[in-house]
């Protein structure tokens, strides 16, 4: 298990629990990011993450990211 | 003719807006929630013998009470005012996207369902069984398309048949499994709450169960707290059993549910990936990613001021040496013509009244205020239509997060880096376009800080005082008045973060963005974001802007004991400008001089522009290099103007736009004194040291 923000790009990972707080949590949830949902991580360099997440594209800000803990499921 | 009222729901981004104004039309009337600043659009549409109304609500992803968006959308869907709900699936996103749906089914039975954006759902892999998925779901299925106008009659067709049905028991229901035991003893216990006259029990005990902030705070507001700590016990206890919070378990649920319902109905098959796609990944690599969103929106503002201004590409030309070619881009630019039109009224105008006070107030207090306000519009409209084109196309939030990185470090997000380019040209709509933010500490300092970004009216003035100077680099001095703008806006901005974090007000500034796939815009949705805008300024702010034109020609015309008067040096500002004049006279200006660059000065509080004008009208002297060396304007004077002018208060019309956004005096106050206070303080400090340097 790790955090999504240590994620590789490329990876497939299975969402294990979203500890962001309040607002962010909530619209993560609601983005479909909740425990159980696969996700693929498209792109996470420099400050950003990029992620497929039930068929939409998400941005997601490292803070964020690193409250989400995720995984792998596949290089 | 008998009316339905119609609530229009869906997520961001499923096509609300467009499919919205592909209903009603030109009928949309635009006012606010009540309580609230979030607009709250209506429109009519008349079908099958009914006059149907529709009310858009806020977009939102669910309908838990984390912001007021969600708040008002339930609440409109329960009030009872709303006779059916249109709930939009995007079906290009459909799993995504239903999750909205199965959280309306909760509260109402009466629902229809429009799949947006059916043409695209092919090319995006979706290919979708309607009739089965109708079954599944129990509502109505109507799959619409903006390209294809006549797919909303159908859809018109079911909010009558739903209408004249009424409240249907066939629609699915969200299973929660292991939590339904939970759920159950909560509804026993809200069902003696006063609650349960408003809201349907088990919708109660749903969003009780999930922690809903609204519905506890209403029950605290009773004085039901045994309710509340009940409901709040079993909840405690689903956690400790679940191994999860209540809120993670009803979203997985949900979606489990989605799943549940799409399955078979609805195949989804990866595509490769597409050159929109490349795009996105290219401007998220560090470095080139941010460095490419800068060129690409520093080349779209370019042109849009060109176009409105001439500037920046004046400049170039002028310094390469086609002064003419400079000339004509800055005489046939937009806002040029627009003031030229204005200019020959007032002509027309003044040579056809001959009372003095009512020439003056038309001439220089009516048709310039106006002028002022139809100046700004085509640079607004403009900048709308490349904003709304951006926004349409899916490059905006692309942009957005690949500068996130970088402006985090002032202590904003990325959803800042419009505000501040659009900035550059002009502050008004770069105000405006602080909106973007979901932050509200972001946009206090925002609106707070913008304003240190130098526009091009200040860069006019700022190149005249260049022109003057004597042995002085003008070159250098521009240089200069911008590092100081950017260093103050930037130095500013990090201490309001520090302030914030010792108060414990600070938000880190977040990031979280759907990333809606690039496509050519659709001139239609252009079209209707961009108006929207430009509405907006002409009711909100140009009223504003008008009235404020008018005080200040009564502040330039009035003597203090309220009489009208031709003379400037008698006028309410002049003696505002000899109370301020001892500020000045340290920077070696003489009484009168003192007084005198006061008051330009205070005249370029209307607008920037004005503080050369008012040289010039004084002086006698047309060119202000020349109007400045008849006052003995010493270079070290002069270095200290620049300064000062780049940063004190821009011009009403951006305090004007800070206080409607803002709706807060105290935020506009507190922008004018930050920036008269470090404008003085930087600016003297920049005189002291050139004096030194230029005479030791
Ligand atoms: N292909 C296609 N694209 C559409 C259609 N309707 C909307 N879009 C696109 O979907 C995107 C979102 O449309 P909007 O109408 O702005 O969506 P919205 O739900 O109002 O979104 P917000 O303004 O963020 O609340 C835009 O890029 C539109 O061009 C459609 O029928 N077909």
């Amino acid at each position: 298990m790790l955090n999504l923000a240590d994620a590789p790009r490329g990876c497939k990972a299975k969402v294990i629990m979203v500890g962001a707080p309040g607002t962010w949590g909530v619209r993560l949830l609601q983005m479909g990011i909740t425990p159980g949902a696969e996700i693929e991580v498209v792109e996470n360099s420099g400050g950003l993450i990029l992620i497929r997440a039930r068929g939409s594209l998400i941005s997601i800000g490292r803070g964020i990211a690193r409250r989400i803990l995720v995984e792998l499921i596949s290089h | 003719m008998k009316e339905i009222t119609v609530a229009l729901a869906g997520q961001p981004n499923v096509g609300k807006t467009a499919l919205f104004n592909l209903i009603v039309g030109q009928s949309v009337e635009v006012a606010n929630w009540p309580g609230v600043t979030v607009e709250r659009r209506e429109g009519f549409r008349e079908h099958g013998g009914y006059r149907i109304r529709f009310v858009d609500l806020p977009g939102t992803y669910g309908l838990t009470a984390t912001s007021v968006d969600q708040v008002i959308a339930r609440n409109f869907i329960i009030s009872g005012e709303a006779d059916v709900t249109l709930v939009l699936v995007d079906s290009t996103i459909p799993e995504r996207t239903m999750y909205l749906l199965l959280e309306v089914l909760e509260l109402t039975s009466k629902v229809v369902v429009a799949f947006t954006k059916s043409d695209a759902s092919h090319s995006a892999g979706v290919h979708i069984n309607y009739d089965l998925l109708e079954k599944k779901v129990g509502a109505p299925i109507v799959p619409v398309s903006i390209k294809t106008p006549d797919s909303v009659r159908s859809l018109l067709d079911k909010i009558i048949e739903v209408h004249e049905r009424g409240p249907s028991s066939q629609l699915i229901k969200v299973d929660y499994g292991e939590l339904e035991p939970f759920i159950r003893s909560i509804e026993e216990v809200v069902r003696g709450s006063g609650l349960a006259a408003d809201f349907p029990t088990r919708w109660l005990a749903v969003k009780l169960i999930e922690g809903d902030r609204d519905l506890e705070s209403r029950l605290l507001k009773r004085g039901e707290i045994d309710i509340l700590e009940k409901a709040r016990s079993i909840r405690r206890e689903a956690e400790e059993i679940l191994k999860l919070t209540m809120p993670e378990a009803m979203a997985m649920k949900r979606f489990n549910a989605v799943i549940e319902v799409i399955k078979g109905a609805l195949i989804i098959k990866g595509l490769p990936t597409k050159g929109g796609e490349r795009l996105v990944a290219l401007l998220y690599k560090p470095w080139i990613g941010p460095l490419l969103s800068m060129l690409l929106v520093s080349v779209l503002f370019t042109v849009v001021f060109t176009i409105n201004t001439g500037f920046p590409l004046n400049m170039v030309l002028k310094s390469i040496g086609l002064s003419d070619l400079a000339g004509f881009t800055e005489d046939y630019s937009l806002s040029h013509v627009v003031s030229r039109c204005f200019d020959y009224l007032s002509q027309v105008v003044s040579s056809s009244i001959s009372d003095s006070v009512l020439k003056s107030l038309i001439v220089d207090g009516i048709i310039n205020g106006v002028g002022i306000v139809m100046a700004f519009l085509p640079l607004i409209a403009t900048i709308s239509v490349v904003l709304a084109v951006l926004e349409d196309s899916g490059l905006l939030p692309v942009i957005a997060t690949s500068m996130h990185p970088f402006l985090r470090k002032i202590g904003f997000s990325g959803h800042m880096v419009f505000p501040i380019a659009i900035s550059f040209g002009c502050n008004v709509p770069g105000v405006v376009a602080a909106r973007a933010s979901p932050n509200f500490g972001e946009r206090v300092r925002a609106w707070l800080t913008i304003a240190f970004i130098p526009c091009q009216a200040r860069l006019v003035v700022v190149l005249a005082f260049a022109t003057a100077l004597r042995s002085l680099n003008g070159l250098m001095l521009m240089a200069a008045a911008y590092a100081a703008a950017l260093s103050v806006f930037i130095a500013v901005n990090k201490s309001l973060v520090i302030m914030y974090k010792r108060r414990k007000l600070y938000e880190e500034p977040e990031l979280l963005l759907e990333i809606p796939p690039i496509h050519g815009p659709i001139p239609r949705v252009v079209w209707w974001i961009a108006w929207n805008q430009v509405k907006h300024f002409l009711f909100k702010a140009a009223t504003v802007i008008f009235l404020a034109s008018l005080a200040s020609w009564i502040m330039l015309h009035y003597t203090p004991s309220l009489a009208y008067t031709d003379d400037y040096s008698l006028s309410v500002g002049m003696s505002i400008a000899s109370i301020a004049s001892p500020l000045l006279t340290p920077l070696g200006f003489n009484e009168d001089l003192a007084k005198f660059i006061g008051f330009a000065l205070i005249v370029g509080f209307f607008a920037k522009e004005a503080v050369l004008s008012t040289i010039a009208i004084v002086t006698g002297e047309e060119a202000p290099a020349k109007a400045l060396s008849v006052l003995g304007v010493s270079d070290a004077q002069l270095v200290f103007l620049t300064i000062f002018t780049t940063l004190y208060v821009p011009c009403i019309a951006t305090l004007v736009t800070i206080y409607s956004e803002s709706k807060s005096l105290k935020i506009t106050i507190s922008s004018i004194v930050l920036m008269m206070v470090i404008a003085y303080a930087i600016s003297v400090l920049a005189y002291a040291v050139v004096s030194a340097l230029v005479h030791p």
